[in-house]
C-alpha cells in the first residue's frame, strides 16, 4: 500500500524529467514536416549546442505564445570545401559524428584528440581505416594516446567552432587545406617553435611547399599531401565517339593541333551530346535535352575556375585594400560562362543537380567526358567500375596551370598538449598508410612511387597514367587559388556566390557581374582589420 | 453570548498546504531547471554578446569578449543583406500563411465530408508526409523540383508547358519552398478536422431549416465556429515563417541561392554567426527577430482576436 502511494509521484517525476529533456532537446514531432503552419518552429543546427546563446533568442518569441521548444536538427549544408559534393546537398551516408576512444594506449600516455572532417576523411569507407591507424599508432609508442573524432564535412565547421568556444577543442585537426584553415583564422598554433623543440628538420622540405603551408606568414603544419589538378576523362565516351584520348604530357599535340583551350573546347563540344545523338557542334543540338557533357569544372569556387587561366590575386599586393580582378581571370569567367550557356559543354546548376549527373557526383554518373579535378577526387567515384584515365590540362595563352591543393595536419592553439601533438603530427605527415587513406601525393618525392603503386591497386583493370599527376605538379597556380585574401571568409563567400551565379543564370552580362564582384571585394578588403 | 469566531488558518497555510506546495514546486523544478539552463541563460548571454565582438573561433571566455558598445546595433542600419533577408522572409510569409490556412482547411473539409469514400485512407495519406524528417523531405523535393529530371517539370512537359527552373530562378525559389511547405499540411489538416467535428450539428440543422445553402453555412457557421483554431494556425504560421531555416539552408545553401532569393532572415543570422563567426552582430540579429515576432504576435492578439468567436463566455 505504501509502495502504491509512492509509485505515482515516482512515475510523475520520471515523466517530468523526460518532458524536461524533450523541452531542452526538441519536440520530435514538431520538425517532422516542412509545413509553415501548425508545426512548431524549427530552429538551427545540432552543432551549436555549446553556443546556443544567439540561437535560443530566436525561440523566445515562440516561448511566449506556445510551449514549443528550441529544436535542433542536423543541417546538411552545401559547402565548397574540398569535399566533392560541394555543388549539392548530398544525402549523408555516414553518421554525423563518429568518435572512437584511443585503443591500445600505454598507461600514463597523453590523451590527444584528432579531429577529422574539415577536409577529406569523413567517408564511410575511410573511417575504419583511420580508426585502425590510430589504434596501431597507439600501440607503437607510449607517449601519446590518439582518439579520433570524425565529423561529416557539412557539419564539421560548426562542430569545431562549438568545441573551441566551449574550451574543449581537439588537439590535431586534419587533413585540412588552406580553405578549411581560413575558416578558423588565428586558431592554429605556430609549428616552428614546436619543430625546433622536437628537433624536427623542416629544411628537408621544398621551401615552396613550406611557404604553401603558411597562413599569413605563420607555419601551421608540415606539408603532408599534395593534390594537383588534372583532367579525369571517361575513356568509354571517347571510344563511343571514336575520338583519341587527350594528351598525357605537356607539349603533346591532339590530332595534329596544339593541346590548347581552343582544341579542348572543340573536343568537348564533340563530346557533348543531346538526347537525339547530336553533338554540340550540330545546328540541331538541343541544349534543353543534353544527355552527355564534354566537360565539368570540378567542385571549386570561381577563384578556382579563374586560376585555370593563370594564377593571380584579386588585389594589387602593393595595395591589398583595393580589389582588382586580373584580366586573365575575366577571360576565365567569360570562357566558363560561355561553356555553360553558349557552347553547352558544361552543365548548368540544374543539370549538375539532376539524376543525369547523379545529383552532383558528375564524373561517377558516366555522363561527363572530362572533368578538371584534383587527385583527391579519386575518393569520390567508382575507380573500378568506370573506364577512365587522366590527362594533362590544356594550355591557355601558351601557359599550363594546374591548380594545387595541399593538406596538412594542424594543431589548435587551444591545445594543452602541443608538444606531444607535434610529435604525433610529425609521424602522421610521413605515414604511408595515411597517404593511401587520403589519396594525396606525398609531399616527400621519395614516397610518391609507393603511393601510386598502392593507389593503382584500387583502380581494378584500369591502368592509370599517374605520371600526369607528377607532370601537373610542375605547373601549380601561383599565387594559389586558396591563398590569403583580406577578410578571407567573406571574400571566399563572394567567390562562391559568383560561381553559383554563373551556373544558375542565363543571359548575364558577365563583365558587368565581374565589376560587381570587384566592387564587393573592394568593400570587403577595405573593411578588413 | 458571543460566539468566538473560530480563527481558521488561511487556505494552504497548514501543514498539508505547505506539503502540497513543496510537492508542486518539486514537480515543476525540472521544467524550471530546463528553462533556466537552456532558454533563459542563453538569452541573457545573447544580450551580453550583442555588446561585444566575440568571434566564434575563440574560446567562450572573458578574455575573448571585447566590449564595443552599440556598434553592433548600429550595423543593423548599414547591413546590405538585412533588407533583402527581411524581404525574402516577408514574401514567403505572405504566401505561406494564407496557403497554410486555406489548403489544410480544404483538405479537412474534404476528409470531413460524408460523401468521401474511405476518409480514413485519405486522412492517413494527407498526414503521412508530416512524419518524414525535414531533411529527407527537402532532399526528395530537390529531386522532384529539378527542371531536368524532376517529375513536376516532366509532367508539365507532357502538356507542352516549359516548367520553371524552380530552384535556380530567383522568381520561383520562394514559390518552390511554399510548394514544399504544402507537402506537410497534414498536421494542420488534423487540427482543422478536429475543429470541424466539434461544431455542433444542431446549428447546421437549424440553418438548413432556415434555407441556408452550403456556402452560406460555411461562411456564417463553420468559419466563425472554427475561428479560434484559424487564429491559432495563423499565429503559429507567422511565427514559424519568420523562423524558417532548415529547408532554406538545404535548398539554397549558405548563400541563400539563387542570388539571395532564399536568404531568409534566420539564414542571414546563421551566416553571421556560423559562417562569418561574428557572434556579436548575430546576437543583435537574434534579438531583432525576437522584437519583430513579439510585435507581430502582440498585433495579432490585440487586433485579430476581435474577430474571433469564442464559445466559452470566459474569453
Amino acid at each position: 500500500m505504501r509502495l502504491k502511494k509512492q509509485l505515482f509521484p515516482i512515475l510523475a517525476i520520471m515523466g517530468l524529467l523526460l518532458l524536461t529533456l524533450l523541452n531542452a532537446c526538441g519536440d520530435p514531432t514538431a520538425t517532422s514536416a516542412p509545413a509553415a503552419t501548425t508545426a512548431a518552429p524549427a530552429a538551427t543546427t545540432a552543432a551549436v549546442a555549446a553556443t546556443t546563446t544567439a540561437v535560443a533568442a530566436t525561440t523566445t518569441a515562440v516561448a511566449t505564445t506556445t510551449t514549443a521548444a528550441a529544436t535542433t536538427t542536423p543541417a546538411a549544408t552545401t559547402t565548397t570545401a574540398a569535399a566533392p559534393a560541394a555543388t549539392t546537398a548530398a544525402v549523408p551516408t555516414v553518421p554525423t559524428t563518429f568518435v572512437a576512444a584511443g585503443q591500445g594506449c600505454a598507461n600514463g600516455s597523453t590523451k590527444l584528440t584528432w579531429y577529422i572532417g574539415l577536409g577529406a576523411g569523413a567517408d564511410a569507407d575511410v573511417i575504419p581505416k583511420e580508426k585502425a591507424w590510430a589504434d596501431n599508432f597507439n600501440k607503437s609508442q607510449t607517449e601519446a594516446c590518439v582518439a579520433i573524432q570524425v565529423v561529416h564535412n557539412p557539419e564539421s565547421y560548426d562542430t569545431l567552432k562549438a568545441q573551441i568556444a566551449a574550451g574543449n577543442g581537439p588537439d590535431i585537426v586534419g587533413p585540412v587545406g588552406k580553405a578549411g584553415r581560413a575558416s578558423f583564422q588565428g586558431a592554429w598554433a605556430d609549428i616552428t617553435p614546436l619543430a625546433q623543440a622536437a628537433g624536427f628538420d623542416i629544411s628537408k622540405y621544398d621551401p615552396a611547399l613550406i611557404d604553401f603551408t603558411k597562413d599569413e606568414g605563420v607555419l601551421v603544419g608540415i606539408p603532408f599531401a599534395l593534390f594537383p589538378s588534372m583532367l579525369f576523362y571517361n575513356k568509354a565516351l571517347f571510344d563511343e565517339a571514336k575520338l583519341p584520348y587527350p594528351p598525357h604530357k605537356v607539349g603533346e599535340q591532339y590530332q595534329g593541333k596544339d593541346w590548347n583551350l581552343e582544341t579542348f573546347t572543340a573536343l568537348a563540344q564533340k563530346l557533348s551530346v543531346d538526347s537525339k545523338g547530336n553533338d554540340a557542334t550540330d545546328p540541331n543540338f538541343d541544349a534543353k535535352n543534353i544527355k552527355q557533357f564534354g566537360f565539368f569544372e570540378g567542385p571549386t569556387d570561381s577563384r578556382g575556375i579563374a586560376t585555370n587561366f593563370g594564377g593571380g590575386l584579386p588585389y594589387d599586393p602593393a595595395n591589398p585594400k583595393a580589389a582588382k580582378i586580373p584580366d586573365n581571370w575575366r577571360a576565365a569567367f567569360n570562357w566558363y560562362y560561355n561553356s555553360v550557356w553558349k557552347t553547352h559543354i558544361s552543365p548548368n546548376d540544374d543539370y549538375q543537380n539532376s539524376d543525369l549527373l547523379k545529383k552532383g557526383s558528375t564524373f561517377d554518373s558516366g555522363n561527363v567526358a572530362m572533368q578538371d579535378s584534383h587527385t583527391w577526387y579519386t575518393c569520390c567515384f567508382d575507380m573500378k567500375k568506370l573506364n577512365w584515365d587522366v590527362a594533362v590540362l590544356p594550355t591557355v595563352n601558351g601557359k599550363t596551370t594546374a591548380k594545387l591543393h595541399g593538406d596538412t595536419f594542424a594543431i589548435l592553439k587551444q591545445s594543452k598538449n602541443q608538444a606531444v601533438a607535434f610529435k604525433v603530427l610529425s609521424k602522421m605527415v610521413v605515414d604511408k598508410d595515411l597517404y593511401q587513406i587520403y589519396g594525396g601525393m606525398p609531399a616527400i618525392p621519395g614516397d610518391r612511387a609507393g603511393f601510386f603503386t598502392a593507389l593503382s591497386a584500387r583502380t581494378g583493370t584500369n591502368k592509370i597514367d599517374w605520371t600526369v599527376a607528377d607532370e601537373m605538379l610542375k605547373y601549380p597556380d601561383l599565387p594559389n587559388h586558396e591563398s590569403y585574401l583580406p577578410n578571407i571568409i567573406k571574400a571566399n563567400d563572394a567567390f562562391t556566390k559568383f560561381r553559383k551565379l554563373l551556373d544558375q543564370t542565363p543571359g548575364l552580362n558577365v563583365d558587368q557581374e565581374i565589376d560587381k564582384l570587384q566592387a564587393t571585394l573592394d568593400a570587403l578588403f577595405k573593411a578588413a582589420t | 453570548m458571543a460566539v468566538d469566531a473560530v480563527k481558521t488558518k488561511p487556505a494552504g497555510r497548514g501543514l498539508m498546504g505547505r506539503q502540497r506546495l513543496r510537492w508542486g514546486l518539486f514537480f515543476l523544478a525540472p521544467w524550471f531547471i530546463g528553462f533556466f539552463a537552456f532558454q533563459l541563460l542563453p538569452i541573457v548571454f545573447t544580450f551580453f554578446l550583442s555588446f561585444t565582438d566575440y568571434n566564434a573561433t575563440k574560446e567562450f571566455a572573458p578574455e575573448n569578449f571585447n566590449f564595443v558598445g552599440l556598434n553592433n546595433y548600429g550595423r543593423l542600419f548599414s547591413d546590405p543583406e538585412l533588407g533583402n533577408s527581411l524581404g525574402v522572409t516577408l514574401k514567403f510569409t505572405l504566401i505561406a500563411v494564407p496557403l497554410g490556412l486555406i489548403v489544410p482547411l480544404m483538405f479537412a473539409l474534404l476528409v470531413n465530408s460524408k460523401h468521401l469514400f474511405a476518409p480514413n485512407v485519405f486522412r492517413t495519406l494527407f498526414f503521412l508526409p508530416t512524419v518524414i524528417p525535414v531533411v529527407a523531405g527537402v532532399l526528395v523535393f530537390q529531386g522532384v523540383l529539378n527542371p531536368q529530371s524532376g517529375w513536376i517539370d516532366l509532367l508539365l512537359k507532357v502538356f507542352g508547358i516549359e516548367g520553371p527552373r524552380w530552384l535556380s530562378d530567383p522568381t520561383w525559389a520562394i514559390p518552390a519552398l511554399n510548394l514544399l511547405g504544402l507537402w506537410g499540411v497534414g498536421n494542420a489538416m488534423l487540427i482543422y478536422l478536429g475543429a470541424l467535428q466539434s461544431v455542433p450539428t444542431e446549428i447546421y440543422e437549424a440553418s438548413v431549416l432556415d434555407g441556408a445553402n452550403g456556402i452560406q453555412r460555411f461562411i456564417n457557421i463553420t468559419i466563425p465556429m472554427i475561428s479560434p483554431v484559424i487564429f491559432y494556425n495563423v499565429t503559429l504560421g507567422v511565427i514559424t515563417s519568420f523562423q524558417y531555416f532548415v529547408a532554406a539552408l538545404l535548398i539554397g545553401g549558405r548563400n541563400g541561392d539563387p542570388q539571395g532569393a532564399t536568404l531568409f532572415y534566420n539564414l542571414h543570422f546563421y551566416r553571421q554567426a556560423f559562417v562569418f563567426n561574428d557572434m556579436g552582430y548575430a546576437s543583435v540579429l537574434a534579438l531583432f527577430l525576437f522584437a519583430i515576432v513579439m510585435v507581430l504576435t502582440t498585433f495579432m492578439f490585440t487586433f485579430l482576436q476581435r474577430g474571433i468567436y469564442y464559445a466559452s463566455s470566459d474569453i
